[in-house]
């Protein structure tokens, strides 16, 4: 299979996924200082979960063929590398890069996508 | 079928000798045999005389049995290589070189050394050859036998699969994240850990039997340990009471003593620990090497059969071997125009509780402002002071200028929980959110976080004019200590922040280096090894000794304990465990570059408040420090 067959498959019943830089612990709670960039992703994902949205947070440790399934995202760290990370993806497409979205930035890029 | 038998206990109590001993007796009996430590200061390759290390080896001179010392760094390396392989396929080298950093955390050593010893519980996962060497092995033992660290490390050990299963069943139902990754994307660790738990609660499978010797402290721990294992469904098989002195040695009034007191701890054992026992006999030397482990599996087997005699005496000495500079080694003790803190460290059951508690009480008597904790989860200051220690220091009855404190892990983390949910309620957070945060901090990491933050607030205070640690056995303590260092690089490694989120790393840091910077200066800090004259404690003390070297710390002390005086040695059997524990101290003056304090044993434990003065009163009398 090629790299470009195996990429072409961006479509996804999920609204929101992040694409996290290298990380050792997702939550910002395990290192002997709070994380509060993780800790407000986390609080961002908790609100858009209530209000129905399907989201999901990509890890490298543990899925890192997710950031392969999507050819923009695969894309994007190819050139970009570590700089372009983490990668903010809504309904198949890149809205935001190189830091966390706000909640704002999320509810206006889901208008956007319709 | 794999049969899985643990031999666990108190420190010094004799776990690694009754596991070798029964792992050499069943290969010979013809089963094939996997003898696994998990303490991270392993002695089973100064038993077995021969490299054992972090691969399943084949031990010499017995057909059928293999064994491995789970190295908690070797497994911390197989675990990121283990997550790194997918990765490096399909990211850039720039990338995969951070997630390494990311990787090289505390946390990670801690879930790899627990993963790796669920290997061992986990049939499906022996047949997989994850370390070098392991292929050569034999699929399909008979019998693994687990040679644990001692009790407080080992409860916690097995509370894990059951504390990460849930961890990762909440995080499935909430937020979907752990401190180890997404739950769904662990769900194969989390299935795992279930089969491993399944195994330990199975009686069929799994045999426990608690290794103690007739004391007050090792009862006690006993019970409190085998209460923890019944909570988690795990029950005690068997007790091994060992350490007897034989009767006959009574004709001397030292020995007669210490065997009466004996004799009412058999009887206590009886009454509170009612389950089969086998007594072993207290030997006249150490069992090191296959043949003498030979000549001693009879015991374990037949209580009737005859006690090895392993001494030689005859090779006298012709003085006592004595402490080497009394007055040099006090004034490592006493704080010289600031505040010291001191740190006594060691094999399991050296006396590092016995030592601590003395030298503190020493030091009130002085008027030094003292601070006595113990980062032991097995906690025994209270009981040997005969008072009532909590999370919080507080001052001990009847000594004053003496406060006391215990770092416990569990107090610590709900403390640690309450404090970063009232933050984050202050900064407005989602009650949603903030619900979230609690299910991800029901962790294991949050316990672990939570102890090394509490220790860095007893260790960097000024409210005392002396602090002195009791510390956990070797393995457990190395790690403690060498946590501010392994934090601060993480914090280095750190992706990006916000600038709040800087400041606090900061903060952090600069603590975690007045911490580092006070154990690495000889005149704030004291390391004091505490050891029998025996090998296995010389050995390790000197193991850890070069590691803690390797981070710049210095040792300032060495302690030997529980010296038997010349006097009351008389019988061929005192003799000669006289003699082997000089030559020890032979050994220990030559081997460490510091001053030696011998501590004699005396005829009674040292157990409450009148018996530490009375230790204190034979230790520290020496008339240049009496104040």
């Amino acid at each position: 299979m090629t790299d470009s067959a195996k990429l072409s498959a961006t479509t996804t019943a999920i609204d929101v996924e992040v694409f996290d830089p290298p990380l050792c612990c997702p939550t910002g709670l395990c290192g002997p200082v709070l994380d509060t960039t993780l800790l407000d992703l986390g609080e961002t994902i908790v609100a858009l979960q209530a209000e129905g949205h399907a989201v999901t947070r990509h890890m490298m440790t543990t899925d890192p063929q997710a950031f392969m399934r999507n050819r923009e995202v695969y894309e994007a760290i190819k050139a970009r590398k570590l700089e372009v990370l983490p990668i903010t993806v809504v309904r198949g497409r890149i809205v935001k890069t190189g830091a966390y979205p706000t909640l704002d930035e999320l509810h206006a890029a889901l208008a956007a996508a319709g | 079928m794999t049969e899985f038998l643990f031999f666990s206990g108190k420190g010094g109590v004799g776990k690694t000798t009754m596991a070798c001993t029964t792992a050499v007796a069943e290969a010979d009996a013809g089963r094939r045999v996997l003898i696994v430590t998990t303490d991270p200061a392993s002695n089973l390759a100064d038993v077995f005389e021969q490299p054992i290390g972090h691969a399943v080896t084949a031990i010499g001179g017995v057909p059928n049995l293999w064994a491995m010392e789970i190295d908690p760094d070797k497994a911390t390396a197989e675990y990121t290589d283990r997550t790194l392989a997918p990765i490096r396929e399909i990211f850039p080298p720039e990338i995969v070189r951070v997630m390494e950093e990311q990787l090289a955390g505390p946390c990670t050593a801690e879930v790899a050394a627990f993963d790796r010893f669920a290997d061992f519980l986990d049939p499906a996962a022996l047949f997989e050859p994850t370390a070098p060497g392991e292929a050569t092995a034999p699929a399909g033992f008979d019998l693994i036998i687990f040679d644990t660290a001692p009790t407080g490390h080992t409860v916690r050990l097995l509370e894990l699969p059951e504390a990460w299963t849930r961890s990762i069943t909440e995080a499935e139902a909430g937020t979907g994240q752990t401190c180890i990754g997404p739950a769904a994307a662990i769900a194969d660790a989390k299935a795992k850990y279930e089969r491993a738990l399944a195994a330990l609660r199975n009686p069929r499978l799994t045999r426990f039997v608690f290794v103690l010797q007739p004391e007050a402290t090792s009862i006690s721990e006993t019970r409190r340990a085998g209460a923890e294992l019944a909570k988690l469904g795990i029950a005690t098989t068997e007790l091994i009471v060992n350490g007897v002195i034989p009767r006959e040695e009574a004709s001397s009034p030292f020995f007669a003593s210490r065997i009466a007191m004996q004799e009412r701890h058999l009887a206590e054992i009886a009454r509170q620990l009612p389950m089969p026992a086998r007594r072993i006999p207290l030997l006249d030397g150490e069992v090191r090497g296959v043949a003498r482990l030979r000549a001693f599996a009879p015991l374990l087997s037949d209580a009737g059969a005859a006690r090895p005699v392993f001494g030689t005496p005859g090779s006298s000495h012709s003085t006592q071997v004595a402490s080497s500079d009394v007055d040099a080694a006090l004034a490592m003790l006493r704080p010289s125009g600031r505040p010291r803190t001191i740190f006594f460290a060691g094999k399991g059951g050296v006396g590092k509780t016995v030592v601590s508690c003395a030298t503190a009480v020493w030091l009130a008597a002085l008027g030094h402002r003292t601070l006595l904790v113990t980062t032991d989860p097995a906690a025994h200051i209270g009981a040997v002071l005969g008072a009532t220690v909590g999370s919080e220091p507080a001052p001990v009855a009847g000594v004053e200028g003496l406060w006391a404190a215990n770092v416990d892990a569990k107090a610590a983390a709900v403390a640690y929980t309450d404090r970063i949910i009232a933050d984050a309620v202050a900064r407005g957070r989602s009650p949603e959110a903030i619900a979230g945060m609690r299910e991800e901090l029901d962790s294991p990491c949050t316990e672990e976080m939570a102890a090394f933050d509490r220790f860095i607030e007893l260790a960097s205070g000024d409210t005392y004019d002396v602090t002195v640690f009791d510390t956990a056995p070797t393995g457990h303590t190395l790690r403690l200590l060498e946590l501010p260092i392994d934090w601060s690089r993480q914090i280095d490694v750190k992706i990006f922040a916000s600038v709040e989120a800087t400041a606090a790393d900061d903060v952090a840091k600069a603590r975690f280096g007045r911490v580092i910077e006070m154990m690495r200066d000889p005149a704030q800090s004291t390391f004091a090894f505490v050891m029998y004259p025996e090998a296995t404690p010389i050995v390790e003390a000197e193991r850890a000794i070069r590691e803690l070297g390797t981070v710049g710390i210095p040792l300032g002390l060495v302690v030997a304990n529980m010296v038997l005086s010349e006097d009351v040695c008389e019988t061929p059997y005192a003799r000669a465990r006289y003699e082997m524990q000089q030559r020890h101290l032979v050994e220990i003056n030559r081997r460490f570059d510091v001053p030696v304090l011998q501590v004699p044993l005396i005829e009674t434990e040292v157990f409450g408040l009148d018996r530490v003065r009375d230790l204190v009163g034979r230790l520290f009398t020496t008339p240049s420090l009496v104040a």
